[in-house]
């Protein structure tokens, strides 16, 4: 497997996470879980680096997190959910994407 | 007393504002940090949890979970990094207005992040460091020389002022002649541009009344040179008008030096009498530490006592001045009135010497530039030299830089990934390079230091104002200056490395891989082209310097020097004073000496090659009449020997005979000349011609011809030598310095304690001075050039390498990316043959760019070497074809052990990973 292409990358993690956060407000754990599940363990990056991607998501206002107890464990859990600015933000990001898709695909028949 | 400022004090947040916004934003960043710390815990621990569900051990468990997380510092750092870029701000991840706290907290963080990152590679800092080292270390210890010895004014009061005066004779080669007396008080009396001008003339003196009698350099200089030169004595005082004057006390100023030497430093010395040249002189004072005189080493100071009344002879030129400007005065100005003073000499003063303007003028220049203008072309040729150096060792550290980029990918693509900018990214890479470049600093600060200290230890001598060499603030500027600069240099090589991102997005989507792999590819081939080019341009010039110095090595000195022991004697008049005393003086001591076991031969002369001073005396040949405006009929240098001195030299007759010990007797005087001599004053045969010093002086008769010797220098033309028999001529070309040399069967170092023991059993106050055997004279006659030659390849050398390991380091990164090419070619059946074939010319082609540059830039920059080669041409065919051969068989080298790795690639291996 080629080395992970970094632009690729960059808006993919943004956009998987927002995704993911989408659907349900989750800890960082679970989103990882969930983006290795997504994408069937074909985005090998470490566990770790996805907290800057939250943090920074966080730092533009398109999530937003608080701290919650967790009844099970008794730990204080970081739980991040998506704002409305983030949820226009995941929009856009799939049009485009979408616009470059099509565009891709004009020129390199097949894929 | 309101220490903290309301928000309504001022627009612009304060000091305490700043200060608080700044302790504001550390309880920020440690809350952060806690956080951090609880989120990536909870995280840890289920993941850990998990795999101990999957059956992993307690301990397994923990250690797979940190794996798979990443390195926390890092994450850490970069989450820091994300939560404090503002983006209300314009670019992506540009420094946005932060407050200074928050600035200053984004640079330790950078740094800090720099330091963290270098220390995970500790392979790759050292040998960055060191190579930097390397470069920044003979950039620091050469510019230390040159700030020393050419930038640092002299150590005199406003030394801007002072110009050194003499007169040329571009006719007959002199560029600074010297000044008769009477000229000197003309000068003084009647110029209008300067506020004082002194006179001086250099020497040695014989000091007795320390520890043991001495012989040491010393001037002899007028009242008005110490007021000229503005420097009053360290202890007691200067010499003042009086005892300048004839007839006045006998007195003596010491060196600094010389007064820690030979009276260990006497608190007492003031007042003590000291028998100098013989006469009882009182040391009225002690000079401060490395005062000289154009870099003569000066250890006495003793006045002239001209005597303006009488001042002898106007054509007997002696002295140097030395004239401090008045204010405001320009040295043109000084030089368009002193002009005429020279040209018209004869109108004023009705004398018999017709200068003409274009024949013998005045020759004014700054004192600085007469001390130093000689080296200043060497060492600017060095200070360029390890400027490439440094520049090359960028260029390397700049593809290691890029290497590591590569290695990097993943990293840089995560953190771009995660938002970090194009501008965050190449700050911090920035920061990486600086703070290598200034550990590569210090590294060559130390380095430099103990350059300058081989420097001074290896090159006694050969450069002036040595002694003032010394790791100051200006060096430490300079060292710092061009750490930071170099830092910059390299660094822009990964921070270009980045740019392709900059495409636009729809290009970057698709990742263009291959457009970006070669922008990066050129960057590193273009360092490597640099890289040859200036290695080609230091090494032609070390090659240059080696085939001058080679070329010097072999001139003939015109003697045998080997198995030469040689050391020289001042007879005081006082002691000796008829011509007769000298030579029996003489005769006994060569008689004592030959009785020395070990000794073959032994003689005495006046003047010891290779590095004599011309004596350029006018003569009147018979038969000769000189042309009425040429210049007059000199002979270069008289030489006055004893017995069997062309045998114990090893110097053959050309023809005629040799002096004989019945010349002593003879009334007629017999002198020999050398083959230049003979050549030029009686191309049509020498023997029995006859000339003379002047009108009243008797005629001397060439008996002989003998083998030219190098007197003033192997790299010097030879001049015309007269050679006078000392026993038959004491009383007029006798000399009360002479040297003796020695010739021995065992080595000549061995018999000086025996020298010592046999001149003081017959003069116990004799100094011996510079006793060394001759081979030691000769290899220091060529000081200089070996220390630039020296210097040279050392650099020529240290370019050479770096440049085969930049070469080197390209190429196997350029096979690395075309191995999967390499194993297809190999599985469609190529041969290694042919792989290697690849890899090599396209090496060769960028040796070849390199190479082609290299030699254009050599070509025009040697010309500024001229004036320190020796008998090569600055385009010397040898130089320039041999070295970019050398160049290419090492670059063909660098790349046959890549394009060798090339040919074992397993293709089967590249295949499946296909």
């Amino acid at each position: 497997m080629a080395r992970p292409n970094s632009d690729l990358l960059r808006g993919t993690l943004d956009m998987l996470v927002l995704q993911i956060l989408s659907e349900a407000p989750c800890h960082g754990y679970a989103i990882g879980q969930q983006i290795q599940h997504l994408t069937d363990d074909r985005l090998r990056i470490e566990q770790g680096s996805l907290y800057p991607a939250l943090y920074r998501l966080e730092r533009h206002g398109w999530v937003k997190s608080k701290w919650q107890k967790n009844s099970a464990s008794k730990r204080r859990t970081k739980v991040y959910q998506l704002t409305r600015k983030g949820r226009e933000r995941l929009e856009a990001n799939i049009e485009n994407w979408q616009r470059f898709v099509d565009s891709v695909s004009h020129v390199v028949p097949g894929s | 007393m309101a220490l903290i400022p309301s928000h309504r004090s001022g627009p612009r947040p304060g000091f305490w504002a700043r200060v608080a916004a700044k302790l504001g934003a550390r309880g920020r960043a440690r809350r952060l940090a806690a956080r951090m710390t609880e989120e990536f815990g909870f995280h840890l621990d289920l993941e850990r949890q998990k795999l101990l569900n999957q059956g992993y051990s307690a301990n397994d468990a923990r250690q797979e979970a940190e794996r798979r997380f990443g390195d926390l510092s890092d994450i850490r750092s970069a989450c820091r990094v994300e939560y404090s870029i503002d983006p209300a701000s314009g670019g992506p991840g540009e420094p946005p207005n932060h407050s200074l706290g928050e600035t200053m907290h984004t640079v330790v963080q950078d740094l800090r992040y720099a330091v963290r990152t270098l220390r995970k590679a500790p392979v790759f800092t050292a040998v960055a460091v060191l190579t930097l080292g390397l470069g920044i270390g003979a950039n620091t210890a050469i510019f230390s020389v040159v700030n020393g010895v050419v930038l640092r004014p002299l150590q005199y009061r406003s030394p801007g002022e002072l110009v050194f005066l003499t007169t040329a004779f571009p006719t007959l080669g002199f560029d600074e002649f010297w000044w008769s007396a009477p000229e000197y008080f003309e000068y003084k009396e009647w110029n209008q541009s300067f506020s004082d001008i002194g006179a001086f003339t250099t020497g040695e003196v014989s000091i007795n009344g320390g520890d043991a009698p001495i012989r040491v350099p010393g001037a002899f200089v007028t009242a008005e040179f110490f007021e000229t030169l503005g420097v009053p004595a360290a202890m007691g005082r200067v010499p003042d008008r009086d005892e300048d004057s004839p007839g006045g006390n006998n007195v003596v100023v010491l060196s600094h030096e010389l007064w820690q030497r030979a009276f260990g430093s006497d608190p007492q010395i003031i007042g003590r009498v000291l028998d100098v040249n013989g006469t009882q002189s009182t040391v009225v004072g002690v000079m401060p530490p490395k005062f000289d005189i154009d870099d003569s080493q000066v250890e006495a100071w003793i006045p002239m006592q001209l005597d303006p009344v009488n001042p002898g002879r106007r054509a007997s030129h002696f002295l140097y001045l030395v004239g401090r400007l008045d204010r405001g005065v320009s040295i043109e100005r000084a030089n368009a009135e002193l002009g005429p003073l020279v040209t018209q000499w004869n109108e004023r003063v009705g004398g018999n010497h017709s200068p003409l303007p274009d024949t013998h003028f005045i020759n004014l220049k700054p004192l600085q530039e007469e001390v130093v203008g000689e080296i200043r072309p060497a060492l600017m040729i060095l200070l360029g030299a390890v400027g490439f150096v440094l520049l090359i060792a960028c260029a390397n550290v700049g593809n290691l830089l890029l290497a590591r980029a590569e290695a990097r990918q993943k990293e840089i693509a995560v953190r771009t990934a995660l938002g970090a900018g194009r501008g965050r990214l190449a700050r911090q890479l920035l920061t990486e390079s600086l703070v290598l470049s200034l550990a590569g600093g210090a590294v060559g600060l130390a380095l430099g230091k103990w350059g300058v200290q081989i420097l001074l230890a290896t090159n006694p001598g050969s450069i002036p104002r040595l002694a003032e060499v010394s790791l100051d603030g200006s060096v430490m500027l300079f060292t710092l200056l061009v750490s930071m600069l170099a830092g910059v240099l390299f660094g822009l090589a990964p921070v270009l490395h980045l740019a392709p991102h900059n495409l636009s997005p729809a290009l970057r989507e698709g990742g263009v891989r291959a457009t970006a792999g070669s922008a990066r590819l050129l960057l590193r081939q273009s360092l490597v082209v640099s890289e040859l080019a200036l290695a080609v341009v230091l090494v032609v010039g070390a090659g240059l310097m080696l085939r001058s110095f080679a070329t010097l090595q072999r001139v003939d000195p015109g003697f045998e020097p080997d198995g030469l022991l040689t050391f020289r004697l001042f007879l005081p008049g006082a002691s000796y004073p008829a011509p007769s005393d000298q030579v029996s003086f003489l005769n006994r001591l060569t008689e004592r000496i030959r009785a020395v076991p070990g000794v073959t031969d032994v003689t005495t002369m006046s003047g010891l090659p290779p590095r004599r001073r011309v004596n350029a005396n006018t003569m009147q040949f018979e038969g000769i009449q000189p042309s009425a405006d040429g210049p007059p009929l000199l002979i270069d240098f008289f030489q006055t020997v004893t017995d069997n001195y062309f045998r114990t030299m090893g110097i053959s007759l050309v023809e005629g005979r040799l002096f004989e010990t019945q010349d002593a007797e003879n009334t007629v005087p017999a002198v020999l000349v050398n083959e230049t001599g003979a050549q030029t004053f009686w191309p049509d045969g020498a023997i029995g011609k006859r000339l003379r010093q002047g009108p009243q002086s008797p005629w001397l008769t060439v008996v002989g011809v003998v083998k030219d010797v190098k007197q003033d220098g192997l790299d010097e033309e030879t001049g015309s030598e007269l050679y006078f028999y000392y026993p038959q001529v004491a009383g007029v070309f006798g000399s009360l310095t002479m040297n003796v040399v020695v010739r021995s069967s065992v080595p000549p170092t061995s018999l000086a304690p025996a020298m010592r023991q046999t001149v003081w059993e017959l003069d116990a106050t004799l100094p011996l001075a510079d006793l060394q055997p001759m081979s030691t004279v000769l290899f220091d006659s060529v000081a200089r050039p070996r220390f630039l030659t020296l210097l040279l390849a050392i650099f020529g050398g240290v370019a050479l390498t770096l440049a085969a390991v930049g070469t080197y380091g390209v190429m196997s990164y350029t096979v690395a990316e075309r191995t999967h090419e390499m194993g297809i070619r190999m599985a469609l059946g190529a041969k290694a043959g042919g792989v290697v074939k690849l890899v090599l010319v396209q090496g060769l082609q960028l040796a070849v760019i390199g190479l082609g540059l290299g030699m254009a830039a050599a070509f025009g920059l040697t010309k500024l070497m001229s004036s320190i080669l020796f008998g090569v041409s600055t385009t010397d065919m040898i130089t320039f074809v041999g070295v970019p051969a050398l160049l290419a068989i090492v670059a063909s080298v660098a790349c046959l052990i890549p394009a060798w790795r090339a040919t074992r690639v397993d293709p089967i291996e590249v295949l499946r990973a296909e």
